[in-house]
Formats: structure tokens, sequence, C-alpha cells
């Protein structure tokens, strides 16, 4: 069993401040050959550069900066090994030093973890991390197998070749012991969905409803194919920065005020029951009468891992009071019911009450994936994690119309903006938190975002 | 002049932007290691698995799957008989697979609770409906082996 010591949680503490300072992306689709992987960067990094009202040129910014963070989680779909030179000369960074992080689909996340390691260390000033994903070179039958490969090979890749079927393993077991309706799930599904109908970036969006995802096709038992991913290509870019360059470059920075990460066995059958490591707003007693084990199939140690260093580091009391906007990793239903216990929004095995109380809506206490998530706009993985923190970002600074409500956005992508176009823009937003993750729970990031 | 080449060349998908078709077809070599014990196993009908080879270790519990080292203090394991009868922890149908599955669909994929193992493997059901713990009995593939994971198989006990 896992026995976690005193320096096992000590919480991680950045030695400067770090900021976020710009965000751009380009749309998300099943398939795009029009542009190469590099031009996809290039247009992220654009807009991050150019449309965030910086105070800086792209030029002068492209001179501030010292260290560059690239994220692609798979080089097998790419198939290009050392893909990450190739997109530091195709944005002209050449000879600065960079690294390429991988943690499948937590790469995104902890791609932004070591931007801000080195931001916060002092070691650099300004770092661009980079995250992209082309998975329109293989069938999706192919693309399966190849995210099946991060299963382990010995043991479970040749069971399905399918991470739904992983997923759906689990959420059996969900199910038995917490009794979550199929309804419940279905919910998360057509949220998201309808969330992804209001960007132009999304590459799923849909008017459904609960009976809609009840009667489709099941991947793998209790999972419908509405209820999983989409699997995309396009890029995503965000810039860091200390303090002084931060506010060099604009007046609107946000803060990174935290960014944890978790991880736990990549098979899901090595994971040995232990005590639930409580986050800071959970009463002691909580989990006396727990009847099931923790974290079994039913949760994620290395979320709640994230969670509870994140929490921690960033001052967080109780997420559902203190934070005003979340993005998860919806990359099935059913991981996203098993995530809101991991991050404390309700106790294990209730988790269907954020969404069954309307909390985890537009005008709720918590909104949750307004950005259309995994589910409805974009699974481009290494994209992923920065796609998510780039949605929060400009929630947080106000500005999420500017970049989902003006029509000439949906025209750069060949689409015309929808008649039932919803205005997502949270109100007041002060602080928001974005979840990174990988396998059926191997690499956890949790990020938290505060307005200045 | 025009360059000839003997290779057949890339198939054209589409002119512009150009799309051409890169087959690829080749194998890798893989390596069980000091996990092959187990993989002999499963030919010769034996589940083996692994306890800590530290009688000081706190965990004494049955791994399986095995591991070459105890995850807690990284003595070396000793290979040890797992039982053969237990329960589904948890099941799902798989209806569509990823590329490169060689079982029937739908096929009962299935997590095993076995008594002293502190570890729920995945495997797949050969006969009958799977549900939460109903009891099962491992089989094996001895006759005509595929020396991977799926050489072994549950059916209801
Ligand atoms: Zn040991």
């Amino acid at each position: 069993m896992i026995k976690l010591g005193h320096g096992n949680l000590r919480i991680p503490k950045f030695e400067k401040p770090v900021y976020m300072v710009a965000a751009g992306q380009t749309d998300f689709r099943k398939k795009y050959p029009e542009k190469t992987t590099e031009e996809l960067c290039v247009e992220a990094f654009s807009m991050a550069a150019l449309e965030n009202d910086l105070k800086v040129s792209l030029s002068e910014l492209k001179r501030m900066i010292n260290f560059c963070v690239y994220s692609q989680f798979a080089d097998h779909f790419g198939d290009q090994l050392l893909g990450a030179s190739k997109i530091h000369d195709a944005l002209g960074f050449d000879p600065l030093g960079n690294i390429e992080v991988k943690t499948g689909g937590a790469t995104g996340g902890h791609s932004v973890l070591a931007g801000a390691l080195a931001v916060a260390s002092g070691y650099a000033n300004c770092v661009p991390v980079v995250g992209w994903e082309r998975m329109d070179e293989v069938p999706t039958r192919q693309g399966n197998a190849y995210i099946a490969s991060a299963a382990c090979k010995n043991f479970e890749s040749e069971l399905g070749w399918m991470y739904t079927a992983y997923y759906a393993l689990m959420a059996q077991r969900y199910q038995y012991e917490h009794k979550v309706p199929r309804e419940t799930l279905a919910k998360i599904a057509v949220k998201n969905h309808g969330y992804a109908v209001s960007s132009p970036f999304s590459q799923n969006p849909m008017r459904i409803t609960v009976e809609d995802v009840l009667e489709n096709n099941l991947v793998s038992d209790p999972l419908s194919f509405l209820e999983c991913c989409v699997m995309s290509t396009g890029a995503a870019v965000l810039i860091l920065a200390d303090e002084e360059t931060a506010y060099t470059i604009t007046d609107q920075p946000i803060r990174l005020t935290a960014i944890c990460s978790g991880t736990h066995t990549l098979r899901t059958a090595d994971r040995r029951p232990m005590e639930v490591l409580r986050l800071p707003h959970e009463p002691e007693d909580l989990y006396k009468n727990y009847q099931h084990d923790w974290p079994g199939f039913s949760s994620f140690l290395a979320a709640r891992m994230a969670a509870y260093l994140a929490y921690h580091m960033a001052g967080i009391k109780n997420p559902v009071e203190d934070l005003d906007i979340l993005e998860t990793h919806d990359a099935f239903t059913i991981s996203d019911i098993q995530t809101y216990e991991d991050i404390g929004l309700r106790p294990y095995g209730r988790g269907r009450e954020f969404i069954d109380s309307g909390e985890g809506y537009y005008g709720g206490k918590l909104p949750a994936n307004l950005s259309g998530g995994l589910i409805g706009s974009m699974h481009a993985v290494g994209a992923t994690g920065i796609f998510q923190i780039n949605e929060i970002f400009w929630q947080l600074q106000q500005k999420w119309a500017k970049f989902h409500a003006d029509p000439k956005m949906w025209e750069r992508y060949g689409k015309t903006k929808p008649a039932d176009f919803e205005n997502l823009q949270v109100k007041n937003a002060r602080r928001g938190a974005a979840i990174s993750h990988a396998g059926t729970g191997s690499h956890v990031t949790m990020a938290i975002l505060e307005k200045v | 002049m025009s360059i000839e080449l003997t290779h057949p060349g890339c198939e054209l998908l589409s002119g512009q932007p150009m799309v051409i078709k890169n087959v690829k077809n080749y194998f890798h070599i893989h390596t069980y290691g000091g996990l092959s014990p187990f993989f002999v196993g499963l030919r010769e009908g034996r589940l083996l698995g692994t306890r800590c080879g530290n009688a000081s270790c706190e965990e004494q519990r049955i791994f399986l799957p095995p591991r070459t080292h105890c995850p807690d203090c990284l003595s070396p394991s000793v290979w040890v008989e797992a039982p053969t009868v237990g329960e589904i922890y948890t099941h799902t149908e798989i209806l569509y697979p990823g590329a490169g599955f060689k079982l029937t669909t739908p096929c009962p994929l299935i997590s095993v609770s076995l008594e002293g193992v502190c570890t729920k493997m995945m495997s797949y059901l050969k006969e009958g409906q799977p549900r939460i713990g109903m009891k099962i009995k491992a089989v094996f593939n001895t006759e005509h082996p595929t020396h991977t994971i799926l050489d072994l198989a549950w059916v209801p006990a």
C-alpha cells in the first residue's frame, strides 16, 4: 500500500510569481490536410502574439523569450521524431534552449508546469509553451490503437487496443458502487457538446438530448460514442512570464498561482487500496464509513494528489466556493464524474450532484467546460492542456467574447456563427482551474489561475 | 530530363493540398525479460504471480500482473502460484476495438479479483455473461499459444 510521508506531501512553491500573458490556438478538426503541423503552431503562436492586446510587437516579444517548452503526446501520430525541432525552427526560436514534455494525455498540463518551473526559478523570464497533435494521418481505429500503446503492452494493450474499454471497466465499477444513473453521465455529454456550439474552435458541436446519448451506439458498454472525446488535429500556445516581464508585455496578466502534478500506476489493475488523501475542506471523519476501496477503479489518486497540492499552494479552502470557472479533462463522461470527486467538488460517491444540482453549468456556481471540453471541442492531445488554460485565461481577462463571439473568428475557420450562439463569458470570474489528465489516471495536473 | 526510379512511389490521395499515402510494414522484437516465467506459465496452464522476496516488507500479497521487483522496497520478487479461481471485480463489453485487436467482438472484458492478490488484473471472459461478483476460473490457451496475455481467459466457475 502507498504510504505518503511528510516529504511526499510537501506543498510546492514558486520562488518567483508566474504570470500568463497571452493565449493562441487554431481551430480543431478531425482532418486538417490544408496545413502542416508547423503551420498550425505558427498560427497559434501568432494569435498569442498579435491578438491579445499586448504592448509589444511580435518581434519584440520574440526577442524577450529565453526558453521554450514543447508539448506533443505521441511521435507515432505525427510520424516525425524530434518534431519539436521543426516547430522551434518554424517559430524562429533557434538557438534558444528548449525541452519537449511527454506525459500522455496530461502532456499539455505538464508542459505548462515545465514552463512555470523555468519562470518561477528565475531560469527564464519569458517562456512560450507550444502544444499540438496531428491525429489525422491514420484511420480512427489505428489512432485508437496508437493511444492504447499508452496502456501496458505486456498485460493490457492486446485486450481491446482501445482506451474506451479501459474507462468502461471503471464506469461499470463506479456505477456498481455509487449507483450513478446513466442519465447523469449522458447529461455531461449533452452539456459539453452543447457548449461547443458557441466555440469557433470546436470540432464536434451538437445540440443533443439525454435520450440521444442513451440511444447512441455503444463503443464499450456503458460508454456510447457521444460520451467519448474527439480525436483532433490542431495547436495551442500560451506564454508565461515573470512579474516584470509580464507587465512589460501586457496590462492584464493573469497569475498562475499553482500548477501541481500527481501520478498513479499506468495499469488501473495495480492500484492497491489506501487511506483517502483528504483535501483542505474535507472533515477528518468524512470517509470514516466509506465502504469501497480507495482509489479502486472509481477514483483517481493522481487527480487527488494534484488537487491536494494545488489547493494548498493556491490557498483554495473550498473549490466550489473559491473557484469561478473550471475546465476538466472530460475524455469520457465517467472520468468527469470521477474527477469532480477527486478535486473535491463533492465527496466520493456523490459526484453526480455537481451536475444534477446545475452547479457545473453556465450560470451555476462553478461552470465546467464552457469551452466544450474534449467531448465537444477538441482533443489534439499535446494541445489539450494548453487549450483548456487558454480558455480560462480569456475568461479571467473578460475577453471570451472577443475570441468566440466575433463573426470574423468563425469566418476565419470557414464557419458561420450559429444562430443559437450563447455568450458564455462568466461575469466577474476571478479564479479558474484546469485539469490535464493522462492514461486511466497515470498523470494529472491541476492549474489554478487568478486575476491580479 | 526526368529522374527515373524503380520504386513504385507513394499513392497520391489529393493534388492540392498534396496528400500522399505513406505505407508502413514493419515489426518490433519484444522481450518479456524477467517477466518471462509468467508467459511461459500460461503455455503450461499455470498462473504465476510474484511476491516480495523481502520477508520484512509490509507488502506480502501477490502481484498479478507480476513484477520483477517489489514497488515498495525494490527487493527482487519470487514467483508463486496465484489462485485460479476468483471473481469479477468489474467488466465491460468491447464493441468497437482499436486496430490490431485479435479477439472477436462483442468481447467481455473483465478485471479479476483473486484472494491474496493485491491487484486486479485485466483479462476477458471466454464464456458466459459477466456480472460483478461472478465466480470465475482461469483457462489457458496451451494448444496453439499466441505468447501474449490473450493466452489467459476466464470462464464461469
Ligand atoms: Zn517489498
